[in-house]
Parts: C-alpha cells; structure tokens; sequence
C-alpha cells in the first residue's frame, strides 16, 4: 500500500459543529509510504478516531477514506485481517497489551502471525529500550513507560507500508522517547514505510516531513 | 496458537463445562441407549420367519362353545373364500391342505431309545412358502419328504421332555441332520418314508411339507376324502391395516398368528423408545444450551482480550478456533465415552434377552453410531457456527 487519503472526512459527531478548524477534517489530504507525518490535536479533536477509521476498527465517519484509491468501507473482514498483519502497523494510545502474557509473550503472540522478526532482533530492541530484564515478566505489573515500549516492539515485529504511533511517547522520558524514535524510524526505513506520529503536546523529536493540526 | 489458547482459557469456567459435559454425557447416553435397545429388542418380536414372509396371515374360523356342539362346520367354504379373495386388502389366499390319513413318526437315534408318535401333515401351496426350491420339493416316488416344524415343537421337547427324561438337548442344527421314519397308511395301503426337517417356523403351528407330497399322498391314502380346508393363508398388502381387523371380527374369523400380539408389542416399544429417547434429547438440548450460555459467558468476559486480538492481525476464525476446539473436542469425548458406556450396558441387558430369546440374531451397534456422530457432529456445527457469530459480532462493536 502506498496511500492513504482522506476526502472530506469528518467523525459524525462532528457533523453538527459548524466551527471546524482543522488540517484534516473535511479536507484532501494524502500520507504516502515514506515519509513521516506529525499528526497534533488537543484533546477531544478526534485524533484517536483518526486511527481507528484507518485501522478498520470504526467507520463513524463521513467522507471518504481510500487505500491507493480503494474505499475502504469496501473492505472485507479478509481484507483488513490481511492489512492489519502486513500492511498497517498501530501503536495503540491505549495499548491494548494482554496483562495475563509476559513482555516477550505480548511481542510474540504478534510476531506469530507472520514471523517477521527473529527472537535475537526482538531481545535486542528489549535490550535497547531498557527493559531487556523485564521480558519475562508480565506486562500487567509493569509501569505504564515500560508498557509503551512492549507495544512499541509489538508494532514494530510485523511487516508495515505504514506505520501509526499513537502518542507513543506520553509516558515516557526524553532519553527512552529518544531511543523509541530512533529505533522506530531505522525499522520504518528499513521497510521503506510511511510513519504517522501524533501527539498532544509531547512528541518525539523527529524530522518530520509534514505537520497536520487535527 | 499456544499464546493464544493461553490467554483465552481465562475464565473458562470449570464447573460449568464439568456441568455441560455430564449432562451431555448423560442425554446422549440415553438417547444412544434406547435406540440401541429398541434396535435389539424390537427383532425378537417382529423377527421374520424364514418360511412364511411378514405379509402373510394364517386365518381360520373361530370354533366356539356353540359351534362345537352343532356340529358346525368350522371348515371354509368355497364361497368363503371367494369372499375374503374378493376383499381390497387381499392379494392373494393359499388353502391349507390336511393330510386325510393316518400318519406316524418315529425316530430312532442310537443310545436315545426309540420314540414314536402318531402326527398329521398339512400343505399350503407352494408360492407361499419361502425356502429353497430345491429343498422343499417332492415328486411321487422320492424317498425323502422335506418338513417345516413349528420352532415351538423344539423348545416343548428341549425345555419339557429332554429336561425331565435327562435326554440330550437338540439344536436346530442336530435336527434338521436326523432322518424320521414317517409311516402313512390309509385306504388299505401302507408307506415307509424318511422325513428331513428343513427349518422350523415361529408362524405356522402346523407340521408343513410341500404341496406336491400332500396332492400325492391324499390321492394314494384316501381317494376321495373331504379335503375342505380349515385354515386360509391369505397374502396381503399391509398386515397392520385396521380393514383387516375388522373384516375378520366381523366375519367371526381369527389369526392364530401372533403377528398382532408382536405388533402391538413392537408398537408399545416404540413408544416407550421414543418417550426415553425424547428426555435424553432434552437433556441434550438442555446440555447443549448450558454450554453455549458457558461460552458466551467466555467470551463476553474475553471480549477485550478477542478483540485486541482481531486488532492486531488474528482473523475471526482463528480467534474463535480455541473455543471451537473446545467444544468440539468435548461433543467428541462425550461421544465416545457414551459410545463406550452404551457397550457396556449393552452387555448387561443382552445377556438377558439371549437368554429369553435364545434364537434372537444380535446386530452390531451401528444404529446409534450413528446416530451419535450425526448428533455430535449437528451440536458441533451448531456451537462452531456460534461461537463465530459471537466472534463476529466483537469485530462488528456488537459483542
């Protein structure tokens, strides 16, 4: 997949607001494979819906939003099973990780699907990230830092066109923000992806191509 | 696969599951076991006889208090039996023939003593008995007449006489080895045969041998003798039509078949069957439903970890297979320890009827195999096909 683009989409809940100040919202706009986005929103602008229309998890939007210039409201189920394992990565805001598995558990349940990355590339970016002695424990007892990181790797050990962070950053301190973008971007140009970050406020110092206000 | 099982199995319910699988167990083991008995039952009733095929009804007139002292003739008429040919059950009717001279039996066995008795033959024609052609067949001048005896005759000579005289027991097969010497004298002459019984009859209680023998030996043995029959066998087309009843009540006649008696037997069988069955089927359906209440619960309880699940890449099926193997594995346990409890109960009670029906054939449990696997196999697509809709429904925000 090489575009994602956006026609005139708005969240219905928005539809009554007559006030809409945004860069995406009821515009054209297009993220294309590899380059890297900032996507800035305050609270309640819809920055999560955002990811959840491109993810396929909810489709209470209007307008259009097209994969190289396919409605995705055609999908199938196949369709977004097969997106969501090799070509649309999500770092969810919420991280969705299984408490009950182990940090290294969590990874593989993902890894799994595809077999992308080896166990040593996996160890290592745990290493890196600073919580390589904490691969064996399980995720509920740890910090909610610590989680970010898990699902940081999660989403890295699968195959993307594009990959969607959601404000993965917000617990995490300057140095280990550092380290998550840097291994982020090198899997991400590695892949020749296309890198969506959004933030409300705190973000990763990255050199972004592109800023949006949503 | 193994992580996901892993993170699916939280919550399931062992209590619960333990509850469906017992009383799964138990509602299939009821319905397998009395489809199994009626199955093995049912043929010590209705069991065909060998010679005589189910649609054929031995019929003859009442013979009353009234009747025995006037002299009525109990014998049918040639009218009589234009009428019953005439009537729509009727396909066809073959007359008994009595043999009109006297005939004696003896059988000499060495070490066994010599036993003599005096008997009479009877003949229906031909078409109406069902053995070999080859076997049930006499011309003039053969030495061997062939004989069908009542099964009775057997079980009145093991069970009564052999047990009381300490004589040997005789299977069928002995019997049917040992020749008779049949003596038949009348009009002035006089005949040494060899009789073989051929086969024994639950149907007809008559001595039986062919047509041929009797047109044979009347004509020899009593020339000119009243030969009017006393016993129709009448063909029809459905021996359980109610029209048949009625005529033969009306017309004062009777079946001295035990075709009804079976039926009825057969018939109160089937109800009772179908009663036991139709609890074990509730039960099922009961059980099948505390199952799918259980894994509903499952799932609900699951529904976040099912759905992060289908958000990072699983498709529904594979998210539902865990619970899906599940279920199915335990319909296939369930059926095959009641598959294994019904042999063994099976065995208890046939020990018993081969006992009370010692010429019953046993047939094999095939009936309710059967109906055990389509049973689990219709549970098993039901809860597969469940179980991903409820999948289904998570992906849609519904669950």
């Amino acid at each position: 997949m090489d575009k994602i683009e956006l026609k005139n989409t708005l969240p219905e809940v928005f539809a009554l607001r007559d006030d809409i100040q945004s860069d995406i919202w009821h515009r054209e706009v297009a993220f294309e494979r590899g380059h890297l986005y900032l996507v800035e929103a305050g609270s309640g602008t819809g920055k999560s819906s955002l990811c959840s229309y491109i993810i396929g998890y909810r489709d209470d939007y209007q307008g259009i939003i097209c994969f190289d210039g396919k409605n995705i409201r055609s999908n199938k189920v196949k369709d977004w099973v097969e997106l969501r394992k090799r070509s649309l990565s999500l770092l969810f805001q919420e991280l969705r990780l299984f408490p009950e598995l182990t940090a290294y558990e969590n990874v593989a349940i993902k890894n799994n699907l595809t077999g992308f990355k080896k166990r040593r590339k996996i160890e290592e970016w745990f290493g890196a990230l600073g919580i390589g002695d904490k691969m064996h424990e399980k995720v509920g007892r740890m910090s909610f830092g610590q989680q970010q990181r898990v699902a940081m790797i999660r989403a890295l050990s699968q195959p993307f066109d594009f990959l969607l962070a959601d404000e993965p950053v917000s617990h995490l301190d300057d140095e280990n923000g550092k380290v998550m973008g840097e291994i982020m971007m090198e899997e991400a140009r590695a892949q020749g992806a296309g890198v969506i970050v959004t933030s409300i406020g705190k973000h990763i110092a990255l050199d972004y191509e592109k800023t949006f206000r949503l | 696969m193994i992580l996901v099982w892993k993170l699916l199995r939280q919550h399931i319910s062992v209590p619960q599951f333990a509850g469906f699988f017992l009383a799964n167990l138990l509602g299939m083991l009821i319905v397998l076991l009395s489809l199994q008995f009626y199955c093995d039952v049912a043929p010590a009733f209705t069991q065909g006889d060998g010679f005589i095929k189910s649609e054929y009804l031995v019929v003859s007139k009442r013979i009353s208090m009234v009747g025995a002292f006037n002299g009525r003739s109990s014998s049918f008429s040639q009218a009589d039996i234009r009428e019953i040919r005439e009537q729509k059950f009727c396909k066809s009717v073959g007359a008994f023939t009595a043999s009109q001279y006297e005939v004696s039996a003896s059988m000499g066995v060495e070490g066994m003593g010599y036993m003599s008795t005096d008997m009479f033959f009877e003949s229906v024609p031909d078409r109406f008995v069902d053995a070999d052609t080859e076997n049930w067949h006499f011309e003039p001048g053969d030495p061997v007449v062939p004989i069908i005896l009542p099964r009775n005759y057997l079980a009145i000579y093991n069970f009564g006489f052999a047990q009381s005289r300490s004589l040997p027991k005789l299977s069928e097969g002995v019997v049917g080895m040992v020749d008779l010497n049949v003596r038949l004298r009348g009009g002035g002459r006089e005949e040494m045969l060899k009789g073989r019984v051929v086969g024994f009859s639950n149907r007809l209680n008559t001595i039986l041998v062919p047509e041929g023998f009797m047109d044979w030996s009347n004509r020899a043995f009593a020339p000119g003798a009243d030969t009017a029959p006393t016993r129709l066998i009448v063909e029809v087309d459905n021996p359980t039509d109610d029209g048949i009843a009625r005529f033969l009540q009306e017309k004062g006649y009777e079946t001295e078949d035990d075709k009804l008696d079976a039926g009825r037997t057969t018939y109160f069988l089937k109800i009772v069957s179908g009663v036991v069955m139709s609890v074990g089927l509730l039960i099922s359906v009961l059980s099948f439903y505390i199952l799918m209440l259980s894994v509903y619960l499952l799932v609900q309880k699951n529904t976040a970890k099912l759905e992060n699940l289908l958000l990072i890449g699983y498709s529904p099926w594979r998210v539902g297979l865990p619970y899906q193997v599940l279920t199915v594995g335990m319909n296939l346990l369930v059926f095959l320890l009641a598959v294994g409890f019904l042999v063994l109960l099976r065995g208890y009670y046939l020990d018993m009827l081969l006992l009370m029906f010692p010429q019953m054939e046993v047939e094999g449990i095939w009936p309710s195999c059967i109906l055990g696997i389509l049973l689990c196999l219709g549970v098993s697509v039901l809860n597969v096909y469940a179980i991903h809709a409820k999948v289904m429904a998570i992906w849609r925000h519904k669950g």
